[in-house]
């Protein structure tokens, strides 16, 4: 279902998720968007993707906590010490209120990223006034990559069939790096001026004005979460108008 | 004399997608083109007698020993394979180099070497380029120039992965040549093809693949007598046997000078 949304409410979502919780000034807020990330992510069956990318973060915020913990500015108040090392409440805090900005914007990013093809992405910035040749040089790219994967299984296999050696010590593995390399790139600068050939023959450099292949669709879910969203936007306005005031 | 046994063998890419179901066969000094439709799993069987893929039951046997104990590289001294694109193995820029690469990878001396590869490029035509750059030749050149690289490796068997494709009749006439001069010194020749004609004219024993299995194994003449099995495997025997077979002579014809002959000496009426 979260697949089917169209990307231009995902973008949405983001642009909400991030700027709403600075416009409360409330970590409650941050933390909320990220339980709805999560929720979300965890309809589209993705959660478990982002794993990797959590790990990865994760590690750094750990650094973050350490460093902010012991050295923050306005450290005052101790929270515990390891041995001769001593945590302050203050730099701890900054540090939750650093991660939980970091996990908010990774989650919602998740959500376009994980929940949307490649291609209906680039054709949505496309339709949002991306220019079409750097979209399809976007879309390409996800799509030379396993074709480069193939070709060099084929030049793999057709090497080792002349007798050469790819496994074994560092300088077997070294001495077959041009045989390998080279038909690879050879055959990407002939792919690519044939590409480009073929693309110029249906008219990919015409100066009209482009129509869409596939228009964009918007389900009546769409509709409910991007009104959602923007009410949740106003609200903060509102809030955040409330606070000047007083 | 070489031989090839595969015994009992199955393969597959993925799980649910069996590519070969147990095949059986003897490969012998015989001539043998390899027929059948697209996703018959032709090229996987030739990939598997390298050592490309590995079988996942079953064995084959190279002159009685096993090839699941020798790596790709000690395979390749037996067993030469060439491969449909050419440009999946040039890399260097001299063709000379490029011939000599194979030779040298499985332990010829640079003499020995140089000398089998200028032989490889005589047989195909290309002695009097030797210091040409491969990319500077047309694609059907660039197809010579790797056949002459695996031919220089001097194996006892030679693979060709749909050579025609890419000549024009006077580049078939010089690979059919090609073939015969293997055959004649003595080795194993196998090739995967579409070109029935080609089939018809240089090989003595024809294998027709089918769903991964081998439907048909013979002379080339009976396999190609066996109308209904064929039209299963989606394939159409040559040209002049089809003719033939319309006009009602029950001999198989598989060359049209055969034909030519046949009706010069019997008279057109006479079947």
């Amino acid at each position: 279902m979260i697949h089917k949304l169209d990307p231009n409410s995902k973008i949405i979502y983001i642009f909400v998720a991030n700027i709403a919780p600075a416009l409360i000034g409330a970590r409650m807020a941050t933390a909320s968007f990220i339980l709805i990330s999560i929720v979300i992510l965890t309809i589209g069956k993705v959660l478990h993707k982002t794993a990797p990318m959590l790990e990865f973060s994760g590690l750094i915020l750990l650094t973050v906590a350490i460093i902010q913990g012991i050295f923050h500015q306005g450290n005052t108040t101790v929270a515990f010490a390891l041995g001769s090392v001593v945590f302050y409440k203050e730099g701890l805090m900054f540090a939750l209120g650093i991660a939980l900005n970091v996990i908010n914007i990774l989650m919602s990013f998740s959500i376009l990223v994980l929940t949307t093809k490649p291609s209906d992405m680039v054709e949505t910035f496309v339709h949002m006034g991306l220019s079409p040749r750097l979209g399809y040089v976007m879309s390409s790219v996800f799509q030379i990559i396993p074709q480069m994967t193939k070709t060099m299984a084929t030049i793999t296999d057709a090497q080792r069939s002349r007798g050469m050696e790819t496994e074994g010590k560092l300088k077997t593995r070294i001495k077959a790096f041009f045989p390998l390399i080279s038909p690879v790139v050879m055959n990407s600068l002939i792919s690519t001026k044939e590409r480009a050939i073929a693309l110029e023959v249906r008219g990919f450099g015409s100066k009209q004005k482009k129509t869409f292949l596939n228009d964009l669709q918007k389900t009546r879910y769409d509709d409910i979460f991007r009104f959602v969203l923007i009410l949740i936007l106003i609200l903060s306005i509102f809030w955040r108008v409330l606070i000047w005031l007083k | 004399m070489t031989r090839i046994e595969v015994q009992e063998m199955h393969f597959s890419y993925t799980e649910q997608e069996p590519i070969l179901k147990g095949i059986n066969i003897t490969l012998d000094e015989r001539s043998t083109a390899i027929i059948g439709q697209n996703g018959a799993g032709k090229t996987t069987f030739v990939k598997l007698l390298k050592g490309l893929l590995r079988p996942m039951q079953g064995k084959i046997l190279f002159d009685g020993k096993d090839i699941a104990c020798m790596t790709v590289a000690q395979i390749a001294k037996h067993i030469g394979l060439v491969f449909q694109n050419p440009n999946d193995q040039i890399f260097k820029n001299n063709i000379l180099d490029e011939v000599m690469f194979g030779p040298i990878n499985i332990g010829m001396d640079e003499q020995e070497a140089k000398r089998h590869s200028q032989n490889a490029l005589a047989m195909v035509g290309l002695s009097d380029c030797e210091d040409k750059n491969p990319y500077d030749m047309g694609l059907s050149e660039r197809k010579l120039i790797a056949i002459a690289s695996v031919l220089a490796m001097d194996t006892d068997v030679v693979i060709f992965d749909e050579p025609t494709i890419a000549q024009d009749y006077r580049g078939i006439e010089k690979i059919k040549k090609i073939i015969r001069t293997l055959k004649a010194e003595g080795k194993m020749v196998l090739t995967i093809t579409h070109d029935m004609d080609f089939v018809a004219d240089c090989f003595e024993r024809t294998i027709v693949f089918a769903k991964g299995k081998i439907l048909l194994d013979g002379q080339t003449d009976k396999v190609f007598s066996k109308k209904e099995e064929l039209s299963q495997a989606y394939l159409e025997p040559p040209h002049v046997t089809q003719l033939c077979n319309s006009l009602g002579y029950d001999k198989v014809f598989l060359r049209v000078e055969d034909f030519v002959s046949y009706v010069k000496s019997k008279g057109i009426e006479n079947k």
